[in-house]
C-alpha cells in the first residue's frame, strides 16, 4: 500500500468537541512532589499545561455523537443521504458488538448506511479519511460520515506521572463526499510493527484477559517502573523514548516521501497540520520538515492536550477554523502512534463547513456507572 | 559550535537553573529525566544532525559524553 492517491473524493465539513472539565496541571503538583520547578519544566519542555477530560462514564461515542450532530444539522444533512459511517476509536463503548451501531442507532441514520469500527490510535483520523476515500472512490459509497474520537484519560490513575498529564478527550465528525470534479488526495501510511509494545496496555483484551479469580491480583498489582513510576499490567505501557526515537525517524521520512512522489514542497502546502503528541514533537518535526511554527501550529497541545485520534481535527479547528471556512487550503496532516505507524495525508479543501471547537453537552438520556449497571441488572432479570 | 555554546544551550535544554560545566556527571542531576534525554536527542538531531540512538542514551552519564558524541560539531 503506502502510497495512494484519489481523484473524486472531497471533505465537506468538519466539527469537534472536547469535554468541558479542565485540567491544569499546576492543581496537580501534589502527583509531582509539589515541585512546582518540575512543572515549569515539564511545561517549557513538552507543553505540559491543561487538558479536556471526560466525566466517568463519558465515552468517545458520546463525544462523537454530539460532534455528529452538530455536523448533520448544521450542513442541514439529509440523514437518509449517508451510505456509510465509519467510527474511529481506540477505546470502544464495548468488546462487543462495534460501538458504530450504537452510534447509527443514536443519529438515527437509515438502515441501509453500513457501520463499522477501525481500531487505531493516533492515526486514526487519517486512517479513517484513507478508508472513507476508498470507498467513494471505488464507488460503493457518495456520501460518509467519519466519526474520530477517543478518550485516553478514562481509567488512567491521575497519579501515573507518565500517561497522566499526557492526555486529554476529544470526539469529530468530517463529511467526505463524492465529487464529479476532479478533487485529488494523496495518502501515505507506513508501519514498523516491531514496536508494537512501545505503546500498548497488556491486560485490555482477550491477551491476558480477567478470569475473576485469584490470579487478577497480578494484573491490578503496582509495579515500580526504573524511574519511579507505579503501573499496572491494565494501565497504558508507555515507552515515550523509544516512540519519541521512532517518531523522529519514521514521520519525517513518511512525509518527505508522500511530497516528493506527488510532487510537493513546503511553499505548496499551505499547513502541516501534525499530530499533536507534545510540543515538542510537534516543533522538532515541523523544523527538521523546514515549517515554519505559523505553518505547522502546536498551540491546541496546550489547550487540550494530546488527544489521540481527535488531535488533528481539533488542531484545524483550533488554528484556522475561519480560514477553512472562507478559502481553499491544502494541508498535509500526519497522524503517528501506537502500532507503530504513520498515516499521512494531502488534502485540498474548499470553503468548507467547520464548527470549531464546540463544548460537549452530555444527552439526557446519559447514565452514569451507577445507572447503567442497575439498566443491565434490571434488563437481564426481568 | 564553542565548547562554552554547548554548555549554555544545554542549560537551556535540560531547563536546569546552575551552570552546565564539561565534567559534570549527568546522572546527579535531578533534571537529567527521560523530558530531558528527549530534549537532547531533539537538540542534536536539529544543530548538529547527529541522531542518538536509544542504545547510546543509556551509556550516557557525564557531560563529557554527550560532548564526545558531537565529534567535530563541537569545538
Amino acid at each position: 500500500m503506502g502510497l495512494s492517491k484519489f481523484k473524486h473524493v472531497k471533505i465537506k465539513g468538519i466539527s469537534t468537541v472536547v469535554p468541558e472539565k479542565e485540567i491544569n496541571i499546576y492543581d496537580e503538583a501534589q502527583y509531582y512532589g509539589n515541585n512546582i520547578k518540575k512543572i515549569d519544566r515539564m511545561r517549557k519542555i513538552v507543553g505540559f499545561y491543561k487538558r479536556h477530560v471526560v466525566d466517568e462514564g463519558v465515552t468517545a461515542s458520546d463525544l462523537c455523537i454530539n460532534a455528529g450532530e452538530i455536523l448533520l444539522s448544521e450542513m442541514n444533512i439529509d440523514k437518509d443521504s449517508i451510505d456509510a459511517l465509519i467510527f474511529v476509536v481506540q477505546r470502544p463503548d464495548h468488546s462487543s458488538p462495534a460501538t458504530a451501531y450504537y452510534i447509527h442507532d443514536k443519529l438515527k441514520l437509515s438502515k441501509n448506511c453500513m457501520a463499522f469500527d477501525i481500531r487505531q490510535g493516533c492515526t486514526g483520523w487519517v486512517y479513517g479519511l484513507y478508508v472513507a476515500s476508498a470507498l467513494i472512490e471505488s464507488g460503493a459509497a457518495k456520501r460518509i460520515l467519519l466519526l474520530a474520537g477517543d478518550t485516553p484519560s478514562s481509567g488512567v490513575n491521575p497519579a501515573d506521572r507518565n500517561v497522566a498529564p499526557v492526555f486529554g478527550d476529544g470526539g469529530s465528525a468530517t463529511l467526505l463526499e463524492y465529487s464529479d470534479e476532479i478533487n485529488k488526495s494523496y495518502f501515505n501510511i507506513t508501519v514498523q510493527s516491531n514496536g508494537y509494545e512501545a505503546i500498548i496496555k497488556p491486560s485490555s483484551g482477550y491477551r491476558l484477559p480477567f478470569l475473576y479469580d485469584e490470579s487478577d491480583k497480578e494484573l491490578t498489582e503496582y509495579l515500580t517502573t526504573p524511574a519511579g513510576n507505579k503501573e499496572r499490567l491494565v494501565d497504558l505501557h508507555l515507552d515515550g523514548i523509544a516512540v519519541f526515537d521512532f517518531t523522529m525517524n519514521a514521520v519525517p521520512s513518511n512525509i518527505e516521501d508522500l511530497m516528493k512522489h506527488f510532487g510537493f514542497n513546503r511553499e505548496n502546502i499551505d499547513y502541516l497540520m501534525l499530530h499533536q503528541a507534545n510540543k515538542q514533537i510537534v516543533q522538532t518535526l515541523s523544523s527538521k520538515l523546514g515549517f515554519s511554527d505559523e505553518k505547522a501550529p502546536y498551540y491546541s497541545f496546550e489547550a487540550f492536550g494530546n488527544q489521540s485520534i481527535t488531535s488533528i481535527p481539533i488542531a484545524i479547528s483550533y488554528n484556522i477554523q475561519e480560514e477553512m471556512q472562507t478559502t481553499e487550503k491544502r494541508i498535509l496532516a500526519s497522524g503517528f502512534g501506537n502500532g507503530l505507524a504513520v498515516a499521512s495525508c494531502i488534502i485540498n479543501t474548499d470553503k468548507i463547513y467547520c464548527s470549531g471547537i464546540r463544548m460537549f453537552k452530555k444527552p439526557e438520556d446519559f447514565l452514569d456507572r451507577k445507572q447503567y449497571i442497575k439498566y443491565w441488572k434490571e434488563k437481564i432479570t426481568n | 559550535m564553542k565548547k562554552e555554546e554547548f554548555l549554555l544551550g544545554l542549560e537551556d535544554v535540560l531547563q536546569r537553573e546552575e551552570a552546565v560545566k564539561e565534567n559534570d556527571i549527568l546522572d546527579d542531576y535531578d533534571e537529567w529525566d527521560s523530558l530531558s534525554k528527549m530534549a537532547v536527542m531533539a537538540y542534536y538531531d536539529k544543530n548538529f544532525g547527529v541522531k542518538i540512538t536509544l542504545n547510546q542514551m543509556k551509556d550516557i552519564h557525564l557531560v563529557k559524553d554527550l560532548i564526545n558524541l558531537a565529534g567535530d560539531n563541537i569545538q
